[in-house]
């Protein structure tokens, strides 16, 4: 093993892995320049030209020696990594449930740019009508230790969903009456009741088939609680075996005999896949500036400062947002709190909010201009959204017009400044969310501002993250910050479900698991159980429309900003062909279809 | 000392220098007072500085210049603006915090020093007790666990966990000022225990009591900062500490924007060398063994008292043998 790229082995003293990491850094920071003046002349530098570098035009020269080979990775693992059983509580990296397609692989895998399921394990997939879904698996799929992967497989890691019910996995079998095996055909019946294909594709699309026969071995051991078995190594299907985890890094070794050379056109460019992991955010975001990092998903701000000043940085897309929306964090509102049941009062909030200010501040400019939409723009599901109808009936920053909505519901400012009928005052409210979770903190603290501006009483309070989110789940809260779906195979339904359902509406204090703010109405039950069993696209979209009208009439919640699903930030000082908006072959993700660029990423240097 | 028994009216006919000589304010002392001042002058100057600290004049980290002599914090705010609310916001804490600490910890010092035994055992105990915990602990626990945390909130509770030293200090004091006769003449003459301990104890460390108040503030500010960027300062207002924890979270520092974590930084770093330079000037005002540049001042006060003997002798001379022994008083001189 050569010396710059090599990170320290178990033992290896904390200076020896600064110095290891110095002179990587040094070679990487002069690697860099190089590109930076050799790309100055406009476009790629070098002889040929090359493709999907960053930002700027901006490409580096390569490492030296093994690193140069190498693929330097980091966002997803902040702790030592303790256990790779990727259906325990938090399992590292990537073994952590549908984060990479790298150990382990799932059946099909989600494109979030076209929103198609793409083949994975399984060739094909048919979905007849809402009642049964049918795959066929790939030929030829081996597990690393070379025995043959079979249908088995697959079935006995939904099965693990039911032989231990604690599982994540368990909730397929709500959507899901039977799942049956023939040959390499595999037959899911979809339940009758309710007919929710979209969320079992979901399922299909995040679940990492793993291999009958260890896991077989690990009920037996833990007396089927698996959640509970701890293992230090993880064998997949995928394109790597874990070579070292340890305190500072996990490192992936590329598989040889990967099933997939044929299907991907050939086996990943790089030889391995190293995970540093640091202590906080600013520590990756250095490494990855000068170039000691390949790519990451890490919270950046103003990451266009990166290539500005001549480094190799670049993005999906090229021009702000630089990240595609596939996430929407929303402003819950407690309906049941005086004040709040009162749909026009949450209009009026929604018109106070100034999502401009936000997106530029909280979300350093990565956010698009938030419609009054569940559905989210520009990506996969954009083929659902009515932009004129969300611009007809939606809201936008008006601080005035909100204290004119105000005003007409009856509202009369007091003597404090603040609202009030009948006594009831507009607060104090509290608007909560995790501390620590910098950018929606900084979202709600201009919200509180913007509500105390048109004279509503509200101050931000940051509680523990399990705190918050208990309170949000038992309806203990006056406002919230939260997450609801993000882009996938069952959005925007799902979202609308997680917004609106009243489904088993849990009552104040008890658990809720969708719709944490009470809302009510008789409407919507109908309408999502229509939309998620709609044979057609046009019915489909007939439903959604119906339930985004409901939505935009009663604002039981409202968007603050867009996030990406997950930030795909990459540097070419060792590897060029990212994929970007004008070299699109692959979408910006690391988890479902975002494995493709693995295979087609090109070595700069020698 | 020659006259112990001489009459009030006469000590007090002894000619002496310029009163404030004897205050002795050292150059340290001033020093002390314009960096104070300065901060305050800071924080007074947000109510005529024309940006409000809410105010979105600018985009995230926009450097100095154009109008923001201090750039931009993440918000969009002009730092100067937050910097001058933040300032206020620390001092009143301190203030507030200050007060809470030392009310508790001389009523507490003062019972327990003067009264003395079992009793000053139990509430020495209890206050030892409290000191040995870790106040910063305690401080996190309890904003956590505050439903609301605001500005004055954050006062008491900064205020009702710092007051132990305080405490031990002013007891110390008060159990050497409890065996003095005075006392015994007051209690004699009836007087009750609070009065005692308000007109004949609290003046005799009540110099004692002002530096352990101005170490109090200072250690409240930063107490406030330490909390507030741990994420857990008053919400909906600017600190100090406020700035800074926005400052971190929004990587100020990887990202070299500078202008957003280091005006905070030095501020808070003035007021405190400030408030510990003020306690330890004002130490030397009031103990004069700590009095520096000491032989100068030792041979000025020995010139002086010299002189004073001088007078007192010829005054004395004078009264003992009366306006005609005036050539003999003379001779003896």
């Amino acid at each position: 093993m050569s010396e710059s790229a090599e990170f320290p082995r178990p033992g290896a003293s904390r200076r020896r892995f600064l110095a290891g990491t110095g002179a990587l850094g040094g070679a990487a920071a002069l690697a860099a320049c190089g590109g930076a003046t050799g790309g100055g002349g406009g476009g790629g530098g070098g002889g040929e030209e090359l493709v999907g570098v960053g930002n700027g035009g901006q490409a580096g020269t390569g490492r030296a020696g093994d690193g140069a080979d190498q693929l330097f990775i980091a966002g997803f693992q902040w702790s030592p990594p303790t256990n790779f059983n990727t259906f325990a509580g938090a399992p590292a990296w990537p073994a952590s449930a549908n984060v990479a397609q790298y150990i382990y692989e799932t059946l099909l895998r989600f494109h979030i740019v076209t929103g198609e399921l793409l083949p994975g394990l399984a060739a094909s997939h048919e979905i007849t009508g809402s009642e049964s879904i049918t795959l066929t698996l790939q030929e030829g799929i081996t597990w690393h230790d070379g025995s043959e992967f079979t249908a088995e497989d697959v079935l006995y890691t939904f099965e693990l969903g039911k032989i231990d019910p604690s599982l994540g996995v368990a909730a397929f079998w709500t959507e899901v009456d039977e799942m049956t095996a023939d040959g390499s055909t595999i037959s899911i019946a979809v339940n009758k009741e309710r007919k929710n294909v979209g969320a079992v594709l979901n399922s299909l699309a995040t679940q990492f088939i793993v291999p009958k026969a260890v896991f077989e071995k690990a009920a037996q051991e833990t007396g089927n609680k698996i959640a509970g078995w701890e293992t230090t190594e993880a064998m997949g299907t995928g394109p790597f075996t874990l070579e070292l985890a340890d305190q500072t890094q996990i490192i992936l070794a590329r598989h040889e005999e990967y099933w997939g050379k044929d299907f991907y056109g050939g086996l990943p460019a790089m030889t391995k896949i190293i995970h540093p992991i640091f202590k906080s955010n600013e520590d990756g975001n250095l490494k990855f500036q000068n170039g000691e990092l390949d790519v990451m998903q890490q919270f950046v701000p103003q990451i266009w400062k990166m290539w500005e000043s001549g480094k190799p940085v670049g993005t999906y897309l090229r021009e702000k947002p630089y990240f595609s929306p596939g996430s929407m964090p929303m402003l819950l509102i407690n309906t049941t709190k005086p004040g709040l049941d009162d749909p026009t009062v949450r209009r009026a909030l929604a018109h106070a909010v100034d999502y401009a200010s936000i997106a530029e501040t909280a979300m350093s400019g990565y956010s698009s201009q938030v419609l009054a939409s569940l559905i989210i723009p520009d990506g996969a599901e954009d083929q659902w959204l009515d932009r004129d109808k969300a611009a007809a009936d939606g809201w936008t920053f008006d601080a005035a017009k909100a204290e004119s909505l105000l005003q007409e519901a009856g509202y009369a400012k007091g003597a404090d400044g603040f609202y009030a009928k009948d006594g009831q005052k507009l607060g104090p409210w509290k608007l909560i969310t995790p501390q620590g979770w910098t950018d929606w903190n900084a979202a709600l603290e201009v919200v509180a501002k913007n509500l105390q501006a048109i004279g509503v009483d509200a101050s931000t309070n940051f509680p523990q993250q399990a705190q918050t989110q208990t309170a949000i789940q038992n309806g203990d809260f006056d406002m919230a910050c939260w997450y609801v779906a993000g882009t996938g195979p069952s959005t925007p339904w799902q979202r609308f479900s997680d917004v609106m359902s009243n489904v088993e509406m849990a009552a104040l204090g008890q658990t809720a698991y969708r719709n944490y703010g009470r809302w009510e109405n008789g409407e919507v039950n109908d309408l999502l159980e229509a939309a998620a069993a709609a044979s057609d696209d046009a019915t489909k979209l007939e439903a959604l429309t119906a339930l985004d009208d409901i939505y935009r009439a009663e604002v039981p919640a409202f968007p603050l900003m867009y996030r990406p699903d997950e930030f795909f930030e990459f540097n070419a000082s060792n590897w060029s062909n990212w994929p970007a908006e004008d070299n699109d072959y692959a979408p910006p993700m690391f988890r479902g279809a975002g494995n493709e660029w693995i295979f087609q990423l090109k070595k700069i240097g020698g | 000392m020659s006259t112990p028994n001489a009459p009030v009216a006469d000590e007090k006919a002894v000619p002496r220098g310029n009163p404030f000589r004897s205050l002795n304010f050292s150059g340290r002392f001033w020093i002390a007072l314009v960096l104070v001042v300065g901060v305050i002058l800071l924080g007074l100057a947000g109510y005529v500085y024309p940006t409000g600290p809410g105010e979105k004049v600018a985009s995230l980290y926009d450097p100095p210049g154009a109008g923001l002599p201090l750039g931009s914090d993440n918000f969009g705010h002009d730092v100067l603006a937050v910097l001058m609310a933040g300032t206020r916001t620390s001092l009143i804490i301190g203030l507030v915090a200050g007060i809470v600490a030392t009310v508790i910890g001389v009523i507490v010092g003062l019972v327990a020093g003067y009264i003395g035994g079992w009793f000053e055992e139990l509430l020495m105990g209890a206050t030892n007790v409290v000191l040995a915990i870790p106040s910063i602990i305690v401080l996190i626990l309890i904003s956590i666990s505050l439903p609301q945390s605001s500005v004055w909130s954050l006062a008491v509770v900064i205020g009702i966990t710092s007051w132990p030293w305080t405490a031990r200090a002013v007891r110390a004091q008060a159990s050497s000022v409890a065996t003095r006769e005075h006392i015994d003449v007051a209690r004699l003459s009836g007087a009750r225990l609070p009065g005692i301990l308000l007109r004949d104890v609290l003046p005799y460390i009540l110099s004692y009591t002002v530096m352990a108040f101005v170490l109090q503030v200072a250690g409240a500010i930063l107490a406030e900062s330490a909390l507030s960027m741990l994420g857990l300062g008053p919400s909906g207002a600017n600190s100090l500490g406020i700035q800074l924890h926005w400052a971190l979270a929004f990587q100020a520092v990887g990202g070299g924007a500078w202008w957003a974590f280091l005006p905070p930084t030095i501020v808070l770093t003035l007021v405190s060398f400030g408030f510990l330079l003020l306690q330890s000037s004002l130490d030397e005002v009031f103990n004069p063994r700590l009095r520096r540049g000491k032989r100068k001042q030792m041979k000025q006060a020995a010139a002086r008292r010299a002189e004073e003997a001088r007078l007192l002798a010829e005054q004395t001379a004078r009264t003992v043998q009366g306006p005609a022994g005036a050539p003999r008083g003379k001779e003896l001189a």
